[in-house]
């Protein structure tokens, strides 16, 4: 039974794209390093040497492409957006055995009928040619998606960008549609005035009774580590992501360490396999758009944001949400700071970063289940689909 | 002082290497670009596309490479630096014929190179009789050009210093005179704050609006090379295109509102950078060493120097504050350039000397700043 507008897709990517990459990685022509560097300058010789090798010898991309197709049924159909024109947007859909369970789109399953979308400029979605492409593009996107899929009422799960645009969502088509959110990425700045008791807080923390838990303290640092250290992808993707991609286009090597130091330095000290970073990697190299086009979504959210903090806002939507936090995540406020009127779940991890989704897919389906299944503060949130049957 | 031997140095690359740079321009794969991206997004497509093209067929790098050699006399030496052992040093030297020449060291940046000199050169070098002459030393900085790069942390910017310092030394010039190529980046921390603005003239607030929109948009490459450099350093190794976009970004930005470099100018600058003896990302480095030292608002402070200082304000430069703000005591030559950006020595060298002939001449401020080399016979 196929929804209409929809194809199947299955990732093939042509042989001529695998024999470029095979001449590329041949010709591959590596940095030097410090002495004793570690970690301190950025991804190390020795893990990309490693992974260069296997990437030549030894890792099978068709055998990581069956796989994916096999475990994961996708789709693409066109999607209209308003000043835009027609996107083709690639997507993962599942649906549950039981006939009540509840429409969730997972943004960057058992009682959930799953959609997981590849953004528009990743994986196998196609990208937008015009400028000014932005959050509310991104949830526009999503939500069609949503609808086209006959779910006219649904969930969403989302950290990252993923976190921006479900927020958003929620904002735009909440509460008729968009019915919770769930985010592993609950982030905050510091209050500001508006919230006086908070900000009082804060501003006399070094005061014993009024200060922060080790766990806190643990989170702000961090915080400060990466707000210090980890944001110069970050700086130069919000503002020149066309000279960056440049290399990002042309080498592979380029590509896999731009994108391994955040799989190693994001993670809560996951076991990477090779094989694993070289078939994250390599979607984004043989993505529809390619590997640029995944890196405007930070220029145009933060030409966006005009001057303004993106992430730091505490936006109140009206419908429920929930959260998840993880002691790896980038970003980490007390949960004082993130507290919303409609926040009917929370847990607190102590094992997981930033990919949480990823790295402890139980602990983040165990939360999702606690939040929607019976006695969760969003159970019965999408009408006839609590996700059980009668 | 130093006992290491100079030896005589001709740029002369490989036949191989040459071959590998065109074996990889014949595989590239270009990003596409949104409509009407103009600047806004980084190094613009077609400006790329047709640098490459002319990189693979037309551009004659043996031509350039004999050019240089031609122009500038270059050498290395081996200079020893404390805690780091001996670094080969690339550099150019040209002595003037007048006896008493003003010894200068010229030091380049980044995306700079040794080879910025070679408009000022003879200007500097064989000046007319009334302007003073100058003995020039422009060396290539460790990790950029031909000289070696640190293997260990922490080479600073004392360690760049002493390696200049070391030079100058080695080579007979005791005491010298080393304006900096690029002026002193004065990101002072309230720049954000309100300020008034009330008596800054047309051209400065001019300034500080170029200076606040390069902060914003313009600093990118700050922030990764300050903070992860090896992570940067494998695309931009590995792709010659990658390479060129990152260092084109900064030269265009430099001559958009003037003369732009021609396509000979800016491959012969990349290729300089893509064959350096340490590799194009050594030359990140000095970004992280120095910002880790001394904070990220290292470039910001303002050092107390007790000898004269010279400025030279060109109106297309990345920072450009009000002149009050950059008032010393020892400040004791100023000037205002009516064109050029951040490569003065190379987009207005003309204008350049004349600063340092006026500085440095017979009615300059500088006059006889150097006992017995006062620049002229």
């Amino acid at each position: 039974m196929s929804i209409q507008g929809e194809t199947p897709f299955v990732i093939t990517v042509p042989h001529e794209q695998l024999s470029l990459l095979s001449q590329k990685l041949a010709l591959t022509t590596l940095p030097d390093e410090i002495d004793d560097a570690r970690w301190d300058y950025g991804a190390p010789l020795a893990d990309i040497t490693r992974l260069v090798n296997r990437w030549k010898n030894g890792f099978d991309w068709r055998k990581q492409e069956a796989a994916l197709n096999a475990e994961l049924p996708q789709f693409t159909r066109d999607i209209a957006i308003e000043g835009y024109g027609t996107l083709n947007i690639h997507y993962v859909h599942k649906k549950s055995q039981i006939k009540g369970a509840i429409p969730l789109l997972f943004v960057h399953g058992c009682n959930f009928h799953v959609v997981a979308i590849s953004l528009p400029g990743y994986g196998f979605s196609t990208a937008p040619s015009k400028k000014g492409f932005e959050i509310p593009q991104y949830a526009e996107v999503a939500h069609k998606l949503m609808l086209a899929l006959g779910y006219g009422e649904y969930v969403t799960q989302g950290g990252d960008w993923g976190y921006r645009i479900t927020r958003k969502i929620a904002e735009l088509y909440g509460p008729k549609h968009s019915k919770a959110w769930h985010t592993n990425f609950p982030i905050s700045g510091p209050p500001t005035i508006s919230r006086p008791l908070l900000w009082l807080n804060h501003a006399l923390s070094a005061l014993p009774f009024l200060s922060y838990s080790k766990r806190e303290i643990a989170g702000f640092e961090r915080t400060v580590w990466f707000q210090r250290w980890g944001r110069g992808y970050f700086a130069e993707q919000t503002t020149r992501p066309q000279t960056v991609g440049y290399s990002l286009t042309d080498s592979p090597v380029g590509l896999l360490a731009w994108i391994y130091e955040k799989l190693v330095e994001w993670t809560d000290s996951y076991r990477w396999d090779d094989d694993e970073v070289l078939t994250w990697v390599s979607i984004y190299w043989f993505s529809r758009a390619g590997p640029t086009a995944s890196t405007r979504i930070y220029y145009e959210a933060f030409k966006a944001a005009d001057g303004k903090d993106m992430f730091s806002l505490v936006v109140h939507t009206k419908i429920p949400v929930g959260y998840s936090y993880f002691p790896k995540e980038l970003v980490i406020s007390p949960r004082s700071w993130t507290q919303v009127p409609n926040l009917v779940f929370q847990a607190e991890h102590e094992e997981g970063g930033h990919f949480a989704a990823y790295e402890k897919p139980e602990i983040l389906v165990g939360d999702l289940r606690k939040m929607f299944g019976k006695g969760g503060g969003a159970f019965g949130v999408v009408k006839d689909k609590n996700g059980y049957d009668a | 002082m130093s006992a290491s031997t100079e030896s005589h140095f001709s740029i002369s690359i490989p036949d191989s290497q040459l071959e590998l740079l065109q074996r990889k321009l014949s595989l590239v794969v270009f990003p596409d670009e949104l409509e009407d991206a103009g600047t806004a997004y980084g190094a613009p497509l077609s400006d790329i596309k047709r640098l490459v093209s002319y990189w693979q067929n037309g551009y004659d790098w043996p031509t350039h490479e004999a050019a240089l050699n031609a122009e500038l006399p270059q050498f290395t030496r081996d200079i020893p630096v404390d805690g780091f052992g001996s670094l080969n040093i690339h550099y150019v030297h040209k002595r003037s014929a007048v006896e008493h020449a003003i010894p200068l060291l010229f030091v380049h940046g980044w995306p700079g190179c040794f080879f910025e000199v070679r408009k000022i050169l003879p200007l500097l070098v064989d000046a007319p009789q009334e302007c003073p002459s100058f003995h020039v030393v422009a060396l290539s900085l460790p990790g950029f050009g031909f000289s070696t790069a640190p293997t260990k942390k922490g080479f600073a910017l004392n360690q760049y210093a002493e390696v200049a310092h070391k030079l100058m030394l080695a080579l007979g010039y005791d005491q010298y005179a080393p304006p900096s190529h690029k002026r002193p980046l004065l990101l002072i921390s309230h720049l954000l704050s309100y300020l008034p603005f009330l008596g800054y003239t047309e051209r400065e607030k001019a300034g500080l609006a170029r200076s606040l929109d390069f902060l914003m948009t313009g600093s990118g490459y700050f922030a990764i090379q300050s903070t992860r450099p090896q992570t940067l350093s494998y695309g931009i190794t590995d792709s010659p295109v990658g390479l060129l976009a990152w260092i084109y970004e900064k030269l265009a930005a430099s001559v958009e509102d003037g003369k732009p470099f021609t396509d000979d100018e800016i491959l012969t600058w990349i290729s300089i950078y893509y064959f350096s003896r340490a590799g194009p990302a050594a030359s990140f480095r000095i970004y992280y060493e120095v910002t880790k030292l001394e904070g990220l608002g290292a470039l910001a402070t303002q050092e107390s120097t007790t000898i004269p200082l010279g400025h030279s304000y060109f109106p297309n430069e990345a920072i450009s504050l009000p002149r009050s703000w950059y008032k010393v005591p020892n400040l004791i030559f100023e000037s205002e350039q009516p064109s050029g950006g951040h490569f003065a020595a190379i987009e207005e060298p003309e204008a350049l000397v004349a600063d340092l002939r006026a500085m440095f001449g017979k009615a300059g401020p500088a006059f006889g700043v150097i006992e017995g080399k006062s620049g002229f016979t």
